[in-house]
């Protein structure tokens, strides 16, 4: 079931009242967001780290700091949950830089081989989006099948599987020029689509 | 702003919220982001969108330790500064108070000699550092002892109940802490086992008679670590 609008702006002014309230240093409040927001989180940062310590490491780094920095949030940085995701992410890509650094990974690699990454990325075509609107995956969707295979595939594998420039040209058997042009090429079609939908 | 500036936000917006700008091209972004209301607006646009894949994918609970980790820190950094540093006076007072508890509860019970030395200690305090429980873990013995240090009474019809943190896994329930005085748990080896790996112990607030579920109901009021003696 997705949801209706009014159930995703009741659910986002709820997060904000957690957030205001986290920000002004009381925990009951952030105990809620916690339980509300952190499976929804889990799950992404799973599916982009592809190792459940790792994941734990960045879940629990990410929220230090949105208690930390709860009072920084305001409605230019997105929907809430948006924001959560934002801090998060680039928690995860951190770790994998310095990760990838120390060791050479293959990036598409499910290191630890317990199916966590699977496991997240299972319901991938789930039906279900209690968070967004139908509408606005569907745009998404449909503006991304208007690209070409390699403008899709590299900005699928940097967004989900944290992978850099050399990465996706390693995976995709491409020189790495030729996916710098379809990262920009694929971004710039997704915008003139996704505004004009 | 001019055509060309704009696609260049858009762009570089994009990239950033992929992750792929790295090294110093990431950080002139975040240089300019602080500056230019456009730009922040263009980054939002790609990562409102994009969070809509992740937001796809199936929740996964995180393990319930993580909660507590983070409830740690949380508390850690809740004291303000001043307080820390009675803290230390507080902790270097509770020190020489457990040496002189463990010597009494040495006399007075007559231990075999055994029992006498705890493997490990934790002392829960509350905000103001003030010491409000000593647990000590007796392997020997297969017994946890909890000594009430000041007199924290639960409110009526509650509870505060002990915890172990395992390192994997949910919280295991230890038992119900004491208002006054000395109290005795006893606690299989293979607990003591997974207390002595524990990454600590927590007291939670709960119904009376403790958790009905077997996991903590109610909100975590203390922390504390083990340490060795």
């Amino acid at each position: 079931m997705a949801a209706t609008p009014e159930q995703i702006e009741a659910r986002n002014a709820r997060l904000v009242d957690l957030l205001h309230a986290a920000a002004q240093g009381r925990q009951a409040a952030f105990q809620e967001l916690y339980g509300v927001v952190s499976p929804q989180l889990f799950a992404a940062l799973l599916r982009i780290l592809k190792r459940r310590d790792l994941a734990e490491e960045a879940l629990q780094d990410a929220l230090l700091s949105v208690w930390r920095n709860a009072g920084s949030y305001s409605a230019e940085k997105g929907a809430p949950m948006t924001w959560l995701l934002s801090i998060c992410r680039y928690r995860a890509l951190d770790m994998l830089r310095r990760e990838r650094r120390e060791v050479s990974l293959e990036p598409m690699l499910d290191e630890t081989g317990d199916g966590t990454a699977e496991l997240a990325g299972l319901a991938d075509e789930s039906e279900d989006g209690a968070l967004i609107s139908k509408a606005e995956e569907r745009a998404l969707d449909e503006c991304m099948r208007r690209l070409n295979d390699g403008q899709r595939a590299s900005l699928k594998l940097a967004y989900f599987d944290g992978c850099t420039h050399e990465e996706i040209a390693a995976n995709l058997k491409s020189p790495v020029g030729t996916v710098k042009s379809w990262v920009r090429r694929g971004l710039e079609s997704l915008k003139r689509c996704l505004e004009a939908a | 702003m001019n055509y060309e500036g704009k696609r260049l936000q858009t762009l570089l917006a994009g990239e950033y919220a992929l992750g792929l700008l790295t090294g110093a091209a990431r950080r002139r972004f975040e240089r300019l982001l602080m500056q230019s209301p456009g730009l922040r607006g263009e980054l939002t646009f790609w990562e409102e969108r994009f969070a809509t894949w992740n937001l796809k994918l199936e929740p996964v609970e995180p393990p319930g330790y993580l909660w507590w980790r983070l409830l740690g820190k949380v508390r850690a950094e809740a004291r303000p500064r001043g307080e820390a540093l009675r803290n230390t006076f507080w902790r270097s007072w509770a020190v020489a108070a457990t040496v002189v508890l463990a010597v009494l509860l040495v006399a007075q019970r007559v231990v075999p000699p055994s029992e006498q030395k705890p493997s490990e200690f934790a002392l829960v305090s509350d905000a103001k550092g003030q010491p409000l429980w000593v647990i000590s873990v007796h392997p020997e013995a297969n017994r946890i002892d909890m000594k009430a240090v000041a007199d924290r009474t639960p409110p009526a019809g509650k509870s505060y109940e002990l915890w172990m943190l395992p390192g994997s896994g949910s919280p295991v329930p230890m038992g119900l802490m004491n208002s006054t005085g000395l109290a005795s748990e006893t606690v299989t080896p293979e607990l003591l086992a997974k207390l002595a790996a524990s990454k600590g112990l927590a007291i939670s607030l709960e119904p009376q008679g403790g958790s009905p579920t077997g996991l903590p109901t109610g909100p975590v009021l203390w922390t504390a670590t083990l340490v060795t003696s």
